[in-house]
């Protein structure tokens, strides 16, 4: 199918794309939040929720202005209703972490959600020389290696769900969780 | 689909006593699983998906429904009702989830639909779900999941099993695959492609 605006187009996708994927790993560490209690997490979700305003209304601003033609409307439409969605999730996901922001004392049947604490929540720099650079996440093998598990990982501004494809770059932060004891494993292995 | 217009039949809620720990994190793994379902019928155009997506999402509304019983009935003072606060904005913030997700398959259901360069994008650029109903003939019938290697064969996981109307969200290893199951896979598309034929196919064909 052609069109006129390919690059606005790609601008399109590429921020409908973090839209999604920035609403997903908020879902996943603001229910993380709640499971681990950890406050560190609940600020993450409410950092990354004020990121995703403002590339919601970007990304608004940029579909309504990209001068589609008549019988593209309604493709538009639905673009502009992925994008409303996807703020609702990260809504959502702000609303669970505002629990432990909040301090609001658990109850007891709540208690039994939250796992016991003595795993911790771990953020580690890759590093130049680390032998994570350039590997896949499924090729790390980090929870296999260390006993810790990635629950996203911030790499500028952004926060990226890790999924088993993604390639580790440089200078990427990856937020973790585990038994202290795969803290060392996960620093010698990401920061050499 | 009367669901869509708004007809859909409302089941009656009737308190049982259950694990409030069960209710929240049932709530919490649907409500991920139907993320995951919606996006990827939106941006791929499936219908299938879009469907599974309205029938997970009147499961959390009568879960969030239960969920709301049972802090009722928990709360016998005020220190009770403010520590049962927590609970019941986690509920509510799932049940909000999952209204997202409904929004977004109705994009598809409404047959509004995204524009066709983004699907066109999106598929060299994102992993996608598939569902498939394993059938009586099929080799993956009494399998167990790791017998079959998927990761590493076809880049695929299987991220669901959908079994007389329950659902195994991340099944473990060694969960054995049953005829009538539905399965929800994630990979890369040629992957995905060949799990369905395997899904579908009738074993009877092969053999001599």
């Amino acid at each position: 199918m052609s069109h006129q605006h390919p690059e606005e187009f790609e601008k399109i996708v590429e921020q409908l794309a973090e839209l999604k994927d920035t609403s997903e790993v908020m879902m996943d560490l603001a229910y993380s939040s709640i499971l681990l209690n950890s406050t560190e997490l609940a600020e993450e979700v409410q950092r990354l929720e004020e990121y995703v305003d403002k590339l919601h209304t970007d990304f608004e601003l940029r579909v309504l202005t990209s001068r589609f033609t008549k019988e593209e409307a309604k493709g538009f439409l639905g673009l502009i209703r992925l994008g409303v969605a996807a703020e609702k999730i990260a809504d959502s996901a702000a609303q669970i972490s505002e629990v432990i922001l909040r301090g609001l004392e658990p109850h007891p049947i709540l208690k039994l959600v939250i796992r016991e604490a003595e795993e911790t929540i771990t953020n580690v720099r890759v590093t130049k020389k680390s032998p994570l650079v350039n590997k896949t996440l499924r090729d790390a093998r980090i929870p296999k290696e260390t006993g810790m598990w990635v629950l996203a990982i911030r790499r500028g501004g952004k926060c990226i769900r890790p999924k088993p494809e993604l390639i580790i770059e440089k200078g990427d932060v990856l937020i973790t969780y585990g038994y202290a004891e795969g803290v060392k494993d996960l620093e010698k292995l990401a920061s050499p | 689909m009367e669901h869509i217009l708004g007809m859909r039949r409302l089941e009656k809620v009737k308190y049982s006593p259950t694990s409030v720990r069960e209710l929240v994190l049932e709530m919490k793994n649907l409500s991920e699983l139907m993320i995951d379902l919606a996006y990827s019928a939106a941006l791929f155009n499936d219908k299938e998906l879009a469907e599974d997506v309205i029938e997970l999402e009147n499961r959390i509304d009568n879960l969030s429904l239960l969920l709301e019983i049972h802090i009722m009935v928990a709360a016998r003072d005020p220190e009770d009702a403010e520590a049962l606060l927590a609970v019941s904005r986690i509920g509510s913030a799932a049940d909000k989830i999952s209204d997202a997700a409904a929004d977004i398959a109705a994009i598809i259901l409404h047959d509004i639909g995204v524009h066709p360069i983004v699907t066109e994008i999106f598929e060299k650029v994102e992993e996608r779900l598939m569902r498939t109903k394993v059938t009586g003939g099929s080799v993956l019938v009494g399998k167990r999941i790791h017998e079959l290697d998927l990761a590493a064969k076809m880049g695929v996981d299987i991220i669901a099993i959908g079994r007389n109307k329950d659902w195994i969200i991340n099944p473990e290893e060694d969960e054995v695959i049953k005829n009538g199951d539905v399965l929800i896979a994630r990979g890369a598309s040629s992957g995905i492609k060949e799990i369905k034929e395997l899904a579908e196919q009738n074993r009877g064909n092969k053999v001599k």
